[in-house]
This record gives C-alpha cells, structure tokens and sequence, in this order.
C-alpha cells in the first residue's frame, strides 16, 4: 500500500471517533507521565546527591571515611606523609540538629588552608582574598554557610546559627556564603578544631580527601592505603557517593518504577479495545481493501501504524506532562516521594534522557503491539463474509487461550525461587508479569465459563444483560482485561501494604515497651546525654528502669553502605519484641554475643552461631551472632549488641536516647517536666510516650505508600475509564437492539437497567479474577520482592473490609459506567436505530 | 380492532400527514403503500407506540394509547404487539429459538412453557431443527421466518410489518408472504404492513396508499 494512501486512511479512522480516541490517548498519556515523572523525581535527587558530592570533593582523587564518630586523627599525620600524596584535608562531618526545627543541618570542619587547595569554593573568592576570607575561617565562633542553607534558614551574615551538640546549644556567627558551594545543598562550614571541640570529636576524624601526585597509580595506591587503614575505616572515590545513594535506593525506586508502569500496561488494554472495535467497524473497509489486493501483510501494517501514530501522540503528551509534573513537584515539595530516601533534597530538575527515551519506546510499543494483535484478528478474517456481513463483532478469544494461560502461569512458578539479581527481586517481577498475563488470556473463556452457568430465568433483562455479555465481544474482553491487570495490582498491594503495616503494628508493640522515650535531638548525629546527665535522669524518683541507648554506624569491607549498631540492655522482653530466632538470651560464655537484623543476615551472610568481626572503636573486635532479629527501621542491616560490652569495648559513655519504665502513680508529662527540670540547658529533648511513638512511627509509613495509593488509583481509574469506553462503543453499536427492543414493550429504563447489569457483570469478572490473581500475587510481593528487595519478613493479614469495597467499587463504577454510556444510544430514536444501516 | 382517528404528525414544521383515519379489524391483512418519505413508517411507528402523533387517536380494542407514559406504552407493546422488521434484527448472542422465545420471557413465562411455545411457532414457520442455530447462520428467508415467528409467539392483537420482504429475493419474499398471511389467519390479529412490495402489497386483504398527507383506499 502506498504510504500517502496509508496515511489517509488513518488520519480518516483516527478522527471518525474523537471522543475515544482522547480517552485513548490520555490513558497512553497518563501512564507514560507517571512513569516520567517517577523516574525524573529520583533521577534528579540521585543527580543532585551525585553532584553535591562531586562538588564537595572538589579535585580529590580519594576520600578516607568511617563511621559515625569518626577515626582517630592520628591516621592523618600517616597518610598525608606519604609520598604519593601531593594535598590531604581532614574533615570533621557532622549532621547537627538545628535548634527549635525539626531538621538538621551538615556541618563541616575543615583545614582551610588545606580544604581550599583541593575544593576552591570553600573560601569565598579564593583567587582575591588570600588569607583574609581563610583567616575567617579559623574563628572558632564563625559559620559559612551554603547558598541553599542561607536561603532555607533566612540567615545573613551577622545573623547566629544554633545547632545542638549534646542536649546544649552551639551558635555560630555566620560570616557569609559561600557562592562556590551552589551545587552541595545545605551546609555549613567550621573550622575543623571548633567542630571537634564543639561536638566532642577531639582526637576524630570524619573524612580525610587526598589528591595524589601526578602519575601515581590510584588504583595501586588505594591497595596499599587500605592495609593501612583501622578496621572500619575505608578508602573510596569520590564518585562513588552517587553511586552509593543509586545502590541503596534502588529496589525502592525500581518498585516504584514498575508500579508507575502499571497504569500504562492498564492503558494498553484501552488502547487494544478502542482499535478492536474501530476493526470491528472497519469490517467491511478491511474487507474491501483485501478485495481490492491489498495483501495481508499490508493491511497489519496499516493498524500497526494506527497503533504507532496513537502510541507516539500520546507518549508525546505524556512526556511534556510528566516532565512538567516532575519538575512542579521539585520545586514545590523537594525529591521526597514519601519513603523519606531522598528528604531534605531539593532536587535541581536533571532529566534521565535515555530512561526517559525508553519510557516513550515503551508508550509506542504497547500501543503498536495492542494494535499489531488486533490486525492478527483482521488478518485471519474472511473476505467474502466480511463484504456481506455488516455486522460489529469482532473475532472471539482464541481457543487456545486456556492453555495459554495455564502455560503462562506455570511459567512463572519457577521464577519464584531465584535469588535476587543486583540486589533485585528480577524473578519475582517476572513471575508477576507471567501470571498478570495468565489472568488476562484466562479472562474470555472464564467469562463464558461462569456466565454459562448463571441464568438469571426469572429475571429476563438480567439475562439479557449476562447473555451480552457472555458473548464477550473482543474489545469488551479487552476493557474487562484492563479491569483484570489494574484491580490484581490494587489487591496485590492492598493485601501486602495491609499485611506490612498490621506486621509492623505488632513488631511496634513489642520494641516499643517502654512507657516513654527521650532522644538529645529529633535527628543528626551530634545528639547524646553525657554519663553525668544519664546519672540525672536515672535517679529521678518515680522512674522504675531507665535503658539508655547508643547508636553508631559501623563501615564494613567492600560494602557500600553502613550497618547500624544499637548498643543498649539486652534482655528477654526486648528480644521477644524483636522475634529474634532462636529466642532468649544465650548461655554465659566469654564470647560477646550480638543479636543480627534480617537484612544484615542476608547482605553480611551472618547466621546466628557464626563468628564475625566488628569494626568498632577502630578495632577488629570479635563477636558471636546468637540470632536473627526483626529490624523495619533499617533496610541496610542492624546489630543489637549488649550496652555494657559496647561501653567496655569503646570506652564510649554517651547514650543518644533513653526508655524509661515510669513507677506506678507516674505519668509521662510529669516525668518530662522532671526530666526537664534535671537538664535546665537541654532545650532540644524529644519526648514520646509509646503511644506517641507508634503512632507516628505507623504515620510515616503511610506516607510512604501514599504515591503508591495514588499510582494504584489512577491504574484503576484508567482501567475503569476502558471499561465504560467499551460499554459506550457496545451500547452505539447494539443500538439497533435496544430499538428492537423498544418495539418488544422494554421501557428505555429497563434496557439501562439491562446495561447497567451488563456492566457489573463485566466488573464483577473483572473484580473476581482480579481478586483471584491480585492474591496471588501478593504471595508473591510478601514472601519473594519484600524479602529480596528490604530482607523483611511479612506476616499476611487480609484486608477484608479494605478488599470488599475495593471490589464493590469496581462493580458499580463499572454498572454506573455501562449505564451512563448508554444513556445517549437509548436516546437515539429507536425507530431510526433499527433502520440504520451502519 | 385497530381504531386510528385524526393521526397527524409533522416533521421539522413540514406535515407528514393530516388527519389520517384508519380502521383494521382483527384477522384482517392490510397493507399501506406511498412513495419514499410518504410517512408510511412513521405511520407504523405511531400505532406501535414508539413515535408521538401530534394530533389524533390510536386505540387498539378498548385500550387507548397514553403516548405521555413510555412505561405504560412499554408494557402494553410487551403485550399486545408483534413487529416484524426489514432487517429482522434477531439478536445475535441468542440462539433462534431464545430469539423467539424472547417476547413471552419480558412478560414473564417461565422457561420451559415458553420454550416449547417458541419451537412449536418455528415448526408453524418450517424452522424446525434450526432451535440451536445462531442468526447469523441463517439465510434471509430464514431469519425472516424467524422475527415472524418472534413477533406471533405471545398472540399479540396487532402485528405491524415494516418492508418484511425488503431484503429478500423473490422466492423467499413469496414463502414468507404465504407464513405471513397464515400466521395473520390462524392468529387472528389485526396486521399493518408497509411495503414498496406490489407483490407483498397484493398478498393483503386490503390496500391503502399514503400520499401528499392523506391516506386512500387503493
């Protein structure tokens, strides 16, 4: 066919329906800029965190770092004598807490003279202030700030910044901004000995940057560096921050990526459905085109181009929308789409273009392959019937579709049991994937099945409804199959979220024991009770047991992210809240026992009885894992370790929080009022009863899922929105019938009544093979993506309320939805329905 | 049987027809004809209840037609009339025996009798063997059968035709013509047909011709 025919016959079928196809392309639409702006969203706080480390390291090839309390300084004078190293700038780093916000800012102590060699920015106007703006530096009472910071916080030069260390204010002078530091985000920089006197890091180092000689194999000399290096102290790129940010969110995001694409697999099926019934229609052209030699090949190419056509308009529009909408949400609400992974990241707007590239490939593919399996139907039509046959149906499910479907699912049975693949849940996706498509070629000879046996025969216009609809013609099949894949995905997720959150409800209970907690400061690391201020606290009267608390982050080997160590008492009640397995407190040995998260079990291969080695304190310090423990707090891993073998193992006395079991005839607000009059200088203490805690502890987890809630609405909405399509496109072309019909005596309310019925039929379907296969699929998210993706275990609960009015909705939004389409044809004249010949 | 007094209908401010009186008696056959967009259909239309007469009567026995109530009309159509289309219009996700089976299942027969009715009114047609049959696997003449078998299968007291053999070929224009006029006689309802048919219109015991607006015997 020529392709100026070609075009013709396109641009006539794609405006012969205008209303439908903007329902189609706003489904390809929707789907694509949800998936764009997802992944936009996390590109550009990725890009953000890549470039504010970029810019922090300045022209350092190597970075030493360790954990929360740093390393001893004295492994500086080692490393910047080496010969290789032509500039070393130690750094204190610290995430101070900001007094009276709730939000902490980063601080850093540098060596000017020496930070300045490697990152310019960090002395404003280097090249013309020499060592005036540095001399600057060195006041132990001024503070520079960032361009982001000075902006966030409203503050000039002149003007304090107020920071905690302890449970006791620091103020800093702030002596200007930084311009250089644009790109790190929030940040303040100190002079390193005021930092670490200031925070009580004397003697400690957070980072040491190094550019080597030229001509000194970096490679080569990070080898020769590591040797040297204390236990959980280690040596990195720079660069590898970004990518360590990338590794650590990149299940979360990857989940919420296939979640966004979810509403486009939805819109694909609306996408089948409108082109399955424009062939329909098309019947007796399709028919005359083959008459008239058109081959087969030509005329599958023909809809595979309607198919492209639509899939590139509507990847257009929903890449500007998508695009617009990340951006708008940068701006507004920051990077944060509510796991809390990227808080506190503005984001600059840093589009993924080849991702987004992909995005789009993606819109036109499933558009161009609903299309190119709508032209198999057309393919396989037969001429001679179709120039006599004027009728609007289209070519049944393929017998083959039960075997399909079973063949599909059982492929997905093995997938199940691979191990993950970069840290990825691959084989679970993929059986998802296998069993969504099982559930969709499952849904023609399923419908048939079920309404074969319901026969309504007291009722005549309900079994007319289920009598239409039992017929199921293809495009309708594909609208309820749209229904299928969006209502498996919202119970799916429903029951796993519902499951999480009830396991997360009871682990709450049990961790959370204690009747109140008091924290130095709401977050950062620069929070902690003195030994003088814990002996305060634990004589007050009224209080039956105070446990105090110390949290470190231990650096390991050739792993990227840090593990959390909670040094705190160890006893039965907080080992039974944790689930730890085996349970209760091991026999007295001389080893050191430690109780490991799930997580850490999994990335470390820790077991319990195993023997390992904690980087603590700077040393290798032996211990012995007793068992596996429940950790929903920390994805990367945790070790619970006994306070008291902590504190004789660091020498460390300071504890960052505290539970305290209240006496009976003591409540909460008078053991804070007591607490506060203890510590008169502490103005940032956190109170929380357990109540509190859990509560907000429950709050936060909301908010993460709620962009899920909001993917899964609109993934239904789309579906939805096919379904009334089809019953409107069904309704226009049966209008003959309805007039009919009305010859026989129905009323024009009993034939809405008649749609309506047909379209919970179809609803109620679509909601119970959804339910059927969403609850597999469940299994599937709590027991193979969780595990795999966050190494939590999940027990299943089922949300039954939650799942009833799920379903109940889809069937009658989707009863509402046949009715109201309805409405227009049975207005048409009956009498000129049934002498239309069209 | 079949009483229509002073029907007057118009189209657009344009008058279809003025005044039009029409008597059918029950077991009577009569055939209206008139040239294309003489109103003839709509004629047929009004009497079925499905269109509105601006002015004028329709009564059919002692009942007359309220064409202010569609729920009213709805049920005394379900009732009392049989139409039998150009194109036939069996449904086609019913079998043909469900499709003649169809108007006693709206008036609420149970299954079995209405079944057994329904096969008894296709063997009265010749259909006999094609119960199970889908519509489209039926030929015109056939399907044609089918709808009349359809539209006598509750005895209705009046049964309207609109070009029943317009798509036909001869031959079975002329057997549904000879079920037809049975069906009219053993029935004994009053029959209105509209036709373009000279064949058709002669096989009725009575013609009439629409013109300019007035209808005349012929």
């Amino acid at each position: 066919m020529r392709a100026s025919l070609a075009f013709a016959l396109v641009r006539g079928t794609l405006a012969s329906s205008r209303w439908r196809l903007a329902l189609t392309l706003a489904s390809i639409a929707l789907g694509v800029a949800l998936a764009a702006a997802v992944h936009t969203v996390h590109s550009s706080a990725l890009a953000e965190i890549d470039r504010a480390a970029r810019a922090l390291s300045g022209t350092a090839d190597l970075e030493i770092r360790g954990p929360r309390n740093g390393f001893d300084d004295a492994l500086f004078v080692q490393v910047a004598s080496r010969l290789e190293v032509a500039v070393a700038s130690p750094i204190v780093e610290i995430e101070a807490p900001l007094e009276g916000r709730d939000e902490t800012i980063r601080i850093l102590g540098i060596d000017p003279l020496r930070a300045m060699r490697l990152q310019p920015a960090f002395v404003a106007q280097a090249a013309s202030t020499g060592a005036g703006e540095a001399g600057t530096l060195l006041d132990a009472h001024a503070a520079w700030l960032s361009p982001a910071a000075a902006a966030r916080l409203r503050l000039h030069e002149g003007q304090m910044l107020r920071v905690l260390a302890g449970v006791t204010t620091r103020e800093f002078r702030v002596a200007g901004v930084l311009p250089g530091l644009q790109a790190v985000g929030d940040l303040a920089v100190i002079d390193i000995a005021a930092a670490q006197d200031g925070f009580a890091r004397v003697g400690r180092l957070s980072r040491i940057d190094l550019r080597l000689r030229p001509g000194v194999d970096g490679a080569r000399f990070r080898a020769v560096l590591h040797a040297l290096l204390p236990p959980g102290v280690v040596i990195e790129v720079p660069a590898s921050v970004g990518e360590r940010a990338a590794g650590i969110t990149r299940a979360y995001r990857v989940n919420l990526d296939a979640l966004a694409l979810v509403a486009l697999a939805t819109g694909a099926f609306l996408v089948f459905s409108t082109l399955a019934l424009q062939a329909a229609r098309r019947r007796h052209e399709f028919a005359l085109l083959r008459a008239l030699g058109v081959s087969r090949r030509g005329l599958s190419a023909l809809l595979a181009l309607e198919g492209a056509i639509l899939g590139a308009i509507g990847s257009a529009l929903g890449m500007a929308l998508g695009l617009l909408g990340s951006r708008t949400l940068l701006r507004r609400s920051g990077a944060d789409l509510g796991a809390g992974y990227f808080s506190g990241h503005e984001g600059v707007f840093a589009p993924d273009p080849a991702a987004l590239g992909a995005i789009a490939l993606l819109g036109i593919g499933v558009s161009t392959l609903a299309a190119w399996w709508v032209a198999r139907s057309v393919g396989r039509m037969a001429v001679a019937e179709a120039l006599r046959d004027r009728a609007v149906d289209v070519a049944p499910a393929s017998p083959w579709s039960v075997l399909l479907g079973a063949t599909l699912a059982a492929a997905g049975m093995p997938l199940l049991f691979l191990p993950p693949i970069a840290g990825l849940p691959l084989g679970g996706y993929a059986a998802i994937a296998l069993w969504l498509a099982a559930s969709v070629a499952f849904v023609a000879p399923i419908c048939r099945g079920i309404l074969a046996r319901v026969a309504p025969e007291s009722n005549p216009i309900a079994a007319l409804a289920f009598a239409q609809v039992r017929q199921l013609p293809g495009h309708l099949a594909a609208s309820v199959a749209g229904i299928v894949v969006s209502a498996s995905l919202c119970v799916a997720m429903a029951i796993m979220v519902h499951s999480f959150r009830v396991s997360l409800a009871h682990w709450l209970q049990g961790v959370v024991g204690a009747d109140l907690y008091v924290r130095a400061a709401s977050g950062g690391d620069s929070g902690y009770f003195t030994p003088e201020e814990q002996g305060r606290i634990s004589a007050l009267p009224g209080f039956a047991q105070v446990q105090w608390l110390h949290f470190d982050r231990l650096v390991l080997d050739g792993q990227a992210t840090p593990v959390t160590l909670i040094a705190r008492p160890v006893d039965e009640r907080i080992l039974e809240g944790f689930l730890a397995e085996p349970p209760g407190l091991p026999k007295r040995t001389d080893d050191v026992s430690v109780w490991v998260s799930e997580a850490a079990r999994d990335l470390h291969g820790w077991r319990p009885g195993s023997r390992i080695e904690l980087p603590i304190a700077g040393r290798r310090v032996p211990v012995r894992v007793h068992a596996v423990i429940r950790d929903y707090a920390r994805t990367w891993g945790a070790v619970i370790m006994p306070l008291a073998e902590y504190r004789r193992i660091t020498g460390d006395g300071t504890a960052n929080d505290a539970a305290i079991f209240l006496a009976p005839g003591m409540d909460s607000r008078r053991a804070e009022a007591a607490i506060r009059a203890a510590l008169p200088g502490a103005r940032a203490l956190l109170f929380e009863d357990a109540g509190d805690l859990r509560t907000r502890s429950l709050a936060i987890f909301d908010r993460s899922f709620a962009v899920t809630y909001a993917l899964e609405a609109i993934a239904i909405a789309i579906g939805l929105a096919g379904v009334t399509s089809s019953f409107a496109a069904l309704a226009w072309s049966r209008r003959r019938e309805f007039g009919v019909l009305r010859f026989m005596g129905l009323s024009r309310r009993e034939i809405l009544r008649m749609l309506a019925l047909g379209g919970a039929a179809a609803g109620a379907l679509g909601a119970a093979l959804g339910f059927a296969s969403g609850t597999a699929i469940s299994l599937v998210l709590v027991h193979v993506v969780n595990r795999q993706s966050f190494h939590w275990t999940i027990e299943v609960y089922w949300p039954v309320t939650a799942l009833a009015a799920l379903l109940a909705a889809i069937v009658a939004s989707c009863a509402a939805g046949a009715r109201m389409s309805g409405a227009a044809a049975v207005r048409h004249e009956a009498v000129m329905a049934v002498k239309d010949d069209a | 049987m079949l009483e229509v007094h002073g029907l007057a209908k118009s189209f657009g401010g344009q008058p279809l027809f003025q005044a039009i009186d029409l008597d059918v008696a029950a077991g009577e056959w009569v055939a209206v004809v008139g040239e294309s967009g003489s109103g003839k259909s709509t004629l047929l239309n009004i009497v079925a209840g499905i269109d509105r007469p601006d002015r004028g009567t329709v009564r059919l026995g002692e009942t007359a037609l309220d064409y202010g109530d569609d729920d009213a009309l709805s049920a005394w159509r379900r009732r009392n009339v049989g139409f039998v289309f150009q194109a036939f219009h069996l449904l086609p996700y019913l079998d043909v025996e469900e499709n003649v089976a169809l108007p006693l299942a709206l008036l609420g027969e149970a299954r079995a009798p209405r079944l057994e009715r329904a096969r008894a009114m296709l063997a009265s047609m010749g259909l006999t063997g094609f119960e199970r049959r889908k519509p489209t696997s039926l030929s015109g003449g056939e399907a044609q059968r089918a709808a009349i078998a359809r539209a006598l299968v509750h005895r209705p007291a009046l049964l309207l035709a609109d070009e029943p053999t317009g798509n036909l070929d001869e031959a079975n224009a002329a057997i549904v013509l000879d079920c037809l006029a049975r069906a009219v006689r053993e029935s004994g309802a009053a029959a209105l047909m509209v036709t373009h048919s000279t064949l058709a219109a002669g096989r009725a015991d009575r013609i009439v011709r629409l013109a300019r607006g007035r209808l005349r015997t012929a």
